[in-house]
């Protein structure tokens, strides 16, 4: 595993990637969760009984960074696309769970959707940690199995 | 051809979470549209001091997890450096939104303010907070928190099968858009004797109504 990791970041690009995507991920996250305010000025803010919904943020946010970067390695090595979808797949599925508790976004969902805009918002707040935490378990997943193929097909080409 | 869908997907995937990232931010410069004088002439019940120089509005759901963290970690500082020492007072304009029960929650406090209960009403709704509609502020438990507030039933459960205290909630809601440009909750407006307001989205930490109450002030 530590050899695949080697091999993809040798190359200064998919660490670029890798950056891009954590960082925009977490500066999302923790803007939408409230961690992190950029008006009236900006003020990050974090209280003890929110640590863990931000240590969730990290790592979905570092997962994400991971599976993509990896799989975009992946799809030029082989031109195989499956497990980017997957990577994908959980990264929305993470960020979209508990950005919709009272802010902006629950608000138009609300006022578009209605009542089903009501319940979906209600959902993904009340279901936030164990949709993030089956988020990062997925992103773990894919991380996994394209650190296995890419050995395997390192192995092979080489 | 497989291969073509499945990156297409990919990227409609990756420009929904730039959409989102968008939208979270194109809210937070909306404050050039902060209405510059607050009309304060609606029906409205201010805790604290009536010759308070600062009015803190707040712009709440009862059923807002957000504006619960904000009830429970910054209010309580407002309240004892600002509030109890009558440098500014609080009054609070619904937006129920969240749900069916946001809407009863509310009117229950207006029905409260009838036995000049409002504000003992509104600490125990945040107090007693739950999940959104899971039946924490059904009309029966709204009732409960009245009976434990050691409040007159019989005029409350009167007041709450009449319109009066909806209207009154319409009223806020109708405010809490026109007035306050509020599209979310918790959303204040702090406002001074000359007139000038700052809007604040979001539950901010104390430090920055510190900053903005004491330069105001």
């Amino acid at each position: 595993m530590k050899n695949t990791f080697e091999i993809v970041y040798s190359n200064p690009s998919y660490i670029i990637i890798a950056i891009g995507i954590f960082s925009l991920l977490f500066i999302t996250l923790i803007t939408i969760s409230e961690f992190l305010f950029f008006e009236p000025f900006v003020v990050f803010s974090i209280y003890p009984e929110n640590t863990f919904s931000f240590s969730l943020i990290i790592f979905l946010s570092l997962f994400s960074a991971l599976a993509v970067s990896m799989n975009i390695y992946r799809i030029k090595l082989i031109k195989e696309t499956r497990k980017l979808g997957s990577s994908i797949i959980g990264t929305t599925i993470g960020v979209s769970a508990g950005a919709c508790s009272c802010g902006p976004i629950a608000f138009s969902l609300i006022t578009t959707f209605g009542t089903a805009g009501s319940m979906a918002s209600s959902f993904l707040t009340i279901y936030e940690i164990p949709i993030r935490l089956t988020s990062i378990g997925i992103l773990g997943l894919v991380i996994f199995v394209t650190t296995k193929s890419l050995s395997h097909e390192c192995k092979i080409k080489s | 051809m497989a291969n073509t869908k499945k990156i297409a997907v990919g990227v409609a995937a990756v420009i929904l979470i730039v959409a989102v990232t968008a939208y979270a931010s194109s809210y937070m410069s909306d404050f050039d549209n902060v209405p510059r004088k607050v009309q304060n002439n609606f029906e409205v019940i201010a805790l604290g001091s009536e010759t308070a120089t600062v009015t803190i509005v707040e712009v709440g759901d009862y059923q807002c997890e957000m504006c619960k963290l904000w009830f429970e970690k910054t209010r309580p500082q407002i309240i004892d450096n600002y509030i109890d020492t009558g440098k500014a007072n609080l009054i609070f304009i619904d937006m129920p939104f969240l749900g069916r029960d946001s809407v009863h929650a509310a009117a229950a406090t207006y029905c409260a303010d009838e036995q000049d209960e409002y504000w003992d009403y509104h600490v125990k709704l945040y107090e007693l907070q739950q999940h959104v509609d899971d039946g924490w502020a059904s009309i029966d438990r709204l009732h409960a928190i009245a009976f434990s507030l050691d409040m007159n039933m019989g005029e409350f459960d009167k007041c709450m099968k009449s319109d009066k205290p909806y209207d009154r909630v319409d009223f806020h809601k109708q405010k809490a858009k026109t007035d306050f440009g509020a599209n979310s909750t918790p959303t204040f407006v702090i406002v001074n004797a000359a007139g000038d307001s700052q809007k604040i989205i979001g539950a901010h930490p104390y430090s920055t109504f510190e900053e903005i109450i004491d330069s105001m002030l």
